[in-house]
């Protein structure tokens, strides 16, 4: 009987995915004040991170978890296209990272919550792109939202939680990208988390 | 009070608190928390107390963010990609877990997926034949028009029942989801083939020319494809060439012409390509939004079989837009060098160069006028081998892309100084500077020796070479493994390779348990002749070195014995902790499993599996084979290869374990190369002997 030759690494690729330079391209418009090239990133985004993510989940042997730090990596490797770009360095390329990715799932949270009502075809057709509940949403709005409070106050801190959380940095990594002590980060790392989780739920 | 207005007051007095919160302010508070935390938990309350002595404020406020210290727990822990990957393989596999029926048909497992929707090896349980099932994205079927429009096409192009077209068995719905039910390709795309690097000129004449059939054959019922590209072109294992996806670019191109799309999908038809897929291979027309005919496919075969012989794709730009100016304004870069001195390469440019003319209507009119031209050059090839400079059609595509650079350079040369003598002399000069070439291209880049810092080709080889070492060491008749094998076992060293999980040990904390062991271990392998490689990465795989390890399924210790298991090998449930009766039981399992196999354990790699699944389901597995007309060297890669005949049981599990085993190895007898520092785990065998 005939099938596919199925390679658990590397599916057939029905479509080709955006090529790094347009990413990048895409990437230098926001930067230069092109709002709507945030918006056209986040399809591409997301079908990366879904193909990754299901190349990773199944290479676990018994399918529970997933992979994620490799996962994440090759996401923003590829995002970042970290190899064609002119990265001042690490730290650089990070912060930089950290960043863009806070403001493609921010930005897509807040569409995703201001069109909810409004039946927009092409919103209902990227949320099931995306997976994105309305719960989650919330939670990143709310999230980002007292990261800017916690930035007021104390700007190192939501700076380890924005390499963390939205660069998937490990805590040596954040240490090493802000040039600080491990210790130093895992103490902000705790007390931010608190003042985050506090802030967060007094919300809900 | 309602519970709502009770959590807006919350709201309010916690924003109030935030508000009057100074930078000054927090700094005293975080000190407190920190100094808190740092204190056992039952002091805690003494060291507020005393810190906060008459604030009450400081003290409520850091007693708060100590509550909110343990109630965290995870939050923010996983972070928002893991997140949000995590909800896209949950809302996925909510949608097309494999065993879902979607119509009649059961999914199998997902194939790939992109723009134009998910695709899944499927079982039609009226007929029992699997097929491809691919889920229309909602927003391409929204419009019934549209997609009955869309039906027709794919239907006429399937229905002309030719070999070189995909069938469509059938369209459907269930349940709001729109699918397609295709025959089912056991091959790769020649996007795949290009990137593997193996195609010769033969195989590209017969893709080209298959191409072109199926083209033909649906022009003349006068549909056309609008989207060839090496991705929708399959070749079959029984080398038939079949065209993907009739009729699916009239249907992205139409809705995204709808406006409701254009917000977030793509803003124009250029980014249709961003988000889409790839634009080099549309054609001038196309690229301008006119309307297009069968011409528009010549031009799209013409940039494949550009791309197949050079390697390279004839337009392409930094960005989309740069690429549709190439497509419209410049002539492609000559695949043979200027003047190609070998008449069948002089031919092949001119058939592409016709197939990519700007201007429809002096391209190859029909797909059979092209076919024509090119069945000539084959012939051509087949005949002279004298006249064509050594090029037959067995030469592969990367070696002619090497005589063409020399040929290149040898005829610029030429041309200084014209004399018949000295075009002899070019003759000569050309062998040398092909020579050269070679040489040249012998002395490879200096390869990483560290595997993280190596690209995925070096990976590969590296792997590749390993894998045959540690054969050898276990006595394996040496086979090639293809690529597929290769990147079986390179997926499981990227897996010990990336960080650990929380509560994982790393790979140096595995490897590093490994040396009290080694010298019970290959004791009792060597006693009973089995390799003792076999027996040193045996437990990195079975329990990561912990003697004691328990898995879920209740099998124990080093080698991960079922207690009955174990008994029947002399160890006691209480004693399965203890290596120096495991080791010895493990080495006499496999001699038992040896046993078994009979002629067959002269393959370890049987033999591993053997350890996995029993010898007799393994034997079962050869049996099944024999049936077929399969006639490779018996070894797990064979059975890996055919695993599609082979039942369910060897596909999820079995599968993994022999390239795990590899992994292992190759990182265990590599430890620089993975950054341990360590030994290779054999050299620290005390006393070797085979």
């Amino acid at each position: 009987m005939l099938r596919f030759e199925v390679n658990f690494v590397d599916v057939l690729p029905m479509m080709a995915l955006a090529t790094e330079s347009e990413l990048t391209s895409l990437l230098d418009d926001w930067k230069h004040g092109d709002p709507s090239a945030l918006q056209k990133l986040t399809p591409i985004i997301y079908d990366e991170l879904r193909r990754i993510a299901h190349r990773y989940a199944r290479r676990e042997r018994n399918g529970h978890t997933l992979q994620t730090t490799a996962l994440i990596n090759e996401a923003y490797v590829r995002l970042a296209g970290e190899e064609s770009r002119d990265w001042q360095n690490r730290q650089h390329f990070f912060a930089v990272t950290a960043q863009v990715m806070r403001h493609i799932l921010i930005d897509h949270a807040r569409r995703r919550r201001s069109l909810k009502h409004g039946g927009d075809a092409a919103q209902v057709s990227l949320d099931e792109a995306t997976a994105m509940t309305n719960e989650r949403a919330a939670e990143l709005i709310a999230l980002d939202e007292a990261l800017a409070e916690l930035a007021a106050l104390d700007p190192r801190k939501s700076q380890v939680v924005q390499l963390r959380y939205f660069a998937g940095l490990s805590l040596e990594e954040t240490a090493e990208a802000l040039a600080v002590s491990l210790m130093t980060v895992r103490r902000d790392w705790r007390a931010a988390k608190a003042w985050l989780y506090k802030r967060v739920m007094s919300n809900e | 009070m309602t519970s709502r207005s009770y959590s807006s007051l919350i709201t309010h007095y916690s924003l109030l608190i935030t508000k009057f919160m100074t930078p000054e302010r927090w700094q005293t508070v975080e000190e407190t928390l920190q100094a808190a935390l740092d204190c056992p938990a039952s002091q805690r309350a003494d060291l507020l107390a005393k810190a906060c002595a008459g604030d009450a404020d400081l003290q409520r406020e850091t007693t708060s963010l100590l509550e909110a210290h343990e109630a965290a727990g995870d939050f923010l822990e996983q972070s928002a990609l893991e997140r949000d990957a995590q909800l896209l393989i949950d809302s996925d596999d909510r949608q097309t877990r494999a065993g879902t029926a979607i119509g009649p048909y059961e999914i199998i497992e997902r194939l790939g997926g992109g723009g134009m929707g998910e695709v899944y090896l499927a079982r039609d349980q009226r007929l029992a034949r699997l097929v491809a099932l691919k889920i229309l994205p909602a927003y391409f079927v929204s419009d019934a028009e549209r997609l009955r429009r869309f039906q027709i096409e794919a239907r006429a192009a399937s229905a002309l029942n030719h070999a070189n077209i995909l069938t469509v068995y059938e369209f459907g719905e269930s349940d709001d989801t729109h699918y397609i039910a295709t025959e089912y390709i056991d091959g790769r795309t020649i996007r795949e083939l290009i990137a593997g690097e193996s195609l010769t000129i033969a195989d590209t004449f017969d893709i080209a020319g298959q191409l072109l059939h199926g083209l033909s054959a649906a022009h003349a019922a006068g549909i056309v494809h609008r989207d060839i590209k090496p991705d929708n072109v399959m070749r079959r294992k029984d080398g038939e060439i079949k065209i993907l996806d009739f009729g699916i670019a009239k249907l992205i191109e139409d809705a995204n012409s709808d406006v409701s799309l254009l917000t977030s999908r793509a803003t124009s038809r250029t980014e249709v390509g961003a988000v889409l897929g790839t634009i080099g291979y549309v054609s001038p027309e196309q690229a301008r939004g006119l309307a297009v005919d069968e011409r528009t496919d010549i031009w799209s075969a013409g940039v494949v079989l550009y791309e197949m012989l050079a390697g390279r794709r004839p337009f392409s730009g930094a960005t989309n837009a740069d690429t549709i100016v190439s497509i419209l304004e410049r002539t492609p870069a000559p695949l043979f060098g200027d003047e190609p001195k070998a008449r069948p390469l002089k031919m092949l440019q001119r058939i592409v160069g016709k197939a990519l003319s700007k201007d429809a209507g002096a391209r190859y009119q029909t797909a059979a006028e092209m076919l024509s031209d090119l069945t000539e050059v084959e012939t051509e090839m087949a005949a002279g081998s004298r006249k064509n400079g050594g090029i037959n059609a067995e030469t592969t595509l990367v070696e002619l892309r090497e005589l063409a650079e020399v040929r290149a350079s040898a005829s610029r040369f030429a041309l200084s100084i014209a004399t018949l003598a000295v075009l002899a002399l070019v003759v000569i000069a050309g062998t040398v500077l092909y020579r050269r070439s070679v040489a040249r291209r012998s002395i490879p880049p200096p390869v990483p020796t560290v595997y993280a810092q190596m690209n995925e080709a070096q990976q590969l080889q590296f792997i590749n070479e390993q894998e045959q070492r540690v054969s050898a060491m276990m006595g394996e008749r040496p086979v090639k493994l293809n690529d597929e094998a290769l990147r079986a076992i390179k997926v499981v060293v990227d897996r010990y390779m990336a960080p650990p999980q929380p509560g994982e040990p790393s790979l140096s904390e595995i490897y590093a348990r490994a040396p009290a062991y080694l010298p019970v271990i290959a004791n009792e392998f060597n006693a009973r002749r089995i390799p003792i490689v076999v027996g040193i990465y045996l437990p990195v795989i079975e329990s990561a070195y912990q003697p004691c390890f328990e898995n879920v399924a209740g099998a124990k210790g080093l080698f991960q014995f079922m207690p009955a298991t174990a008994e029947h090998y002399g160890v006691a449930r209480a004693d399965m902790c203890d290596v120096n009766k495991m080791a010895p039981a493990a080495a006499h399992y496999i001699a038992d499993r040896m046993a078994e196999l009979g002629d067959d354990s002269q393959s370890m790699t049987l033999v591993l599996l053997s350890y996995n699944r029993g010898a007799q389901s393994v034997l079962e597995e050869l049996r099944l084979l024999r049936e077929t007309d399969v006639h490779y060297e018996r070894n797990f890669w064979t059975l890996y290869a055919n695993r599609d005949k082979l039942d369910q049981t060897f596909r999820n599990e079995s599968a993994y374990y022999v390239p795990a085993f590899f992994a292992a190895a190759i990182i265990g007898e590599n430890p620089t190369a993975f950054g341990l520092n360590m030994q290779p785990l054999s050299t620290q065998v005390p006393n070797r002997e085979r």
